[in-house]
């Protein structure tokens, strides 16, 4: 009985925690959020900074999100063409994978893999200055690290999660187009035609404004814990798990949260 | 102990408390720092000497209590509007703090180019010269990782006075270095005395205090238990203090 009811404690205890952290986190990110619009808009701007980042996190991320689209688009084109030439519904195909891609899998998987390797590079990075004390060294030397560290991650990845999601969906597209003509013998001229032009121009929309929100919560969420580190090498650790873990979760969750208002939206 | 030069004091303490969590660091502190001067904070390890030192910079601060700089209080200043001052009182970090992705060049010039509209060959100039200053000439294209621990610590004050501050502020700048670096951290920390810089050190390295300083404060339990010159408290009779000053407990 003893047993139960400390186990029951604990488990209490622990919800408690995580529910309180949760809570801390979402106040830390929209003060960072607010502080990053505000320091924005004022001098120096640091131009050179945000190419650097956009090199850094966008154009180095686009191998992974090249080879994610293009392995979603193949399996994609399989899966589909296999459970729909049961039904005699082969010639669905390429409509169905241009539009999975187009509105979700494209921007949901691409902003999952810059996640895991952009968001646990910024807290990995932001977390060793901070432990290492750059952090309030450039805060001695007068600069504010919001201006040099946060703001060119934020419109580093507010710039480039749109573009790799459209670089995804089109190596999406043409992955399912290789294997549908290799393995389902549907004719590429067939697939373009039924895959990009009967999409209309929000379903193309739809994923490309979800990745800027996406890639918002990914720089976000990886300066909040990075600059928070504390305890050595091991905070470190802790601050790139919790970055990744939560920015994935964030991810799916607003996922669904923006696909309904979209919904909403496009039926109006 | 005697405590007051005949001046204005340049920055002035007053009644600072700081608490982190439960651990009360400082319990009502009070102190003047006179102009020209190098003043020492002493005290057993967690007494609340570097965080005192941060709060003069404004990297932390106090939960109560007032911090004045030239009769400007600055204890609730912004971070943008702290930066005038930052760009008069430098800090030297215990161990460099440098950006490890910077070259040395790049670290030293980093103030000058945020901060002044100097030409980047006057920048260079006047980062060549100041390595030169600290016998670090030819290793302005390294990088952090490839200099020791001392040369590190070299860089860190050399980025620290490249803007000619009036205030360093000096964080354990010794600990841990081999005689050779700790008499060329001595060596400048005397010819910016020399200059007319006022500085702050923490240190627990008592050849560096009774060489470099004029007055020393021992801190312990969040108050300072002993103020005066170099003199008085090395022949003090406070029993913490001398135990403190001979390595003995307390």
């Amino acid at each position: 009985m003893d047993r139960t009811k400390k186990i029951l404690l604990m488990s209490y205890e622990n919800g408690l925690r995580a529910i309180l952290e949760f809570l801390e986190f979402i106040g830390g990110s929209f003060n960072l959020l607010y502080a990053s619009i505000i320091a924005a808009f004022r001098r120096p701007f640091y131009f050179r900074l945000l190419i650097e980042q956009c090199y850094i996190l966008g154009v180095k991320s686009s191998s992974i999100v090249f080879i994610t689209a293009l392995s979603t688009g193949m399996v994609m084109s399989l899966q589909f063409g296999f459970g729909l030439e049961r039904f005699g519904g082969k010639l669905y195909v390429p409509k169905v994978v241009g539009l999975s891609i187009m509105r979700e899998l494209g921007p949901v998987l691409s902003c999952l893999m810059i996640a895991a390797r952009v968001g646990s590079g910024i807290a990995a990075e932001l977390g060793s200055m901070n432990v290492t004390q750059q952090i309030d060294a450039i805060r001695a030397l007068g600069t504010d690290p919001i201006k040099r560290l946060v703001i060119p991650r934020v419109l580093a990845l507010l710039i480039m999660t749109p573009l790799l999601t459209v670089f995804a969906d089109l190596v999406g597209v043409f992955g399912g187009m290789f294997i549908s003509n290799a393995e389902l013998f549907i004719h590429p001229d067939f697939y373009y035609h039924e895959a990009i032009l009967s999409l209309k121009t929000s379903d193309f929309l739809v994923g490309i404004l979800k990745t800027s929100f996406f890639g918002l919560l990914i720089a976000l969420t990886g300066c909040y814990y990075g600059m928070r580190t504390e305890g050595g090498t091991q905070g470190v650790g802790q601050a790139t798990t919790r970055s990744v873990v939560t920015s994935s979760l964030l991810i799916v969750v607003t996922d669904f949260v923006l696909t309904k208002l979209f919904w909403i939206f496009e039926r109006k | 102990m005697k405590e007051t030069p005949d001046k204005k004091p340049l920055i002035e303490l007053r009644g600072i408390h700081k608490r982190f969590g439960t651990k009360v660091v400082h319990r009502g502190i009070d102190l003047d720092v006179y102009p020209g001067e190098v003043l020492a904070l002493m005290g057993g390890s967690g007494c609340g000497k570097s965080v005192l030192l941060r709060m003069i910079v404004g990297l932390e601060k106090p939960d109560q209590g007032t911090i004045k700089y030239n009769g400007l209080n600055i204890e609730k200043l912004s971070e943008e509007r702290l930066v005038p001052i930052r760009k008069k009182i430098a800090y030297v970090f215990q161990y460099g703090a440098l950006f490890d992705s910077f070259s040395i060049e790049e670290n030293l010039a980093y103030p000058l180019r945020e901060h002044t509209d100097l030409s980047e060959e006057e920048i260079h100039q006047k980062v060549l010269a100041t390595l030169e200053r600290l016998g670090l000439q030819g290793t302005e294209n390294l990088y952090p990782s490839d200099l020791s621990g001392g040369m590190q610590r070299r860089v860190g004050v050399a980025r620290s006075i490249i803007m000619n501050p009036e205030v360093i502020l000096y964080d354990e700048p010794t600990t841990g270095l081999d005689p050779f670096n700790t008499q060329q951290i001595l060596k400048i920390m005397l010819q910016l005395k020399q200059q007319g810089a006022t500085s702050i050190l923490v240190t627990h390295d008592m050849a560096a205090i009774f060489s470099v300083t004029d007055r020393v404060a021992f801190l312990k339990e969040g108050q300072i238990l002993a103020l005066g010159t170099r003199e008085e408290i090395k022949n003090s009779q406070v029993k913490e203090v001398s135990s403190f000053i001979h390595g003995e407990s307390y």
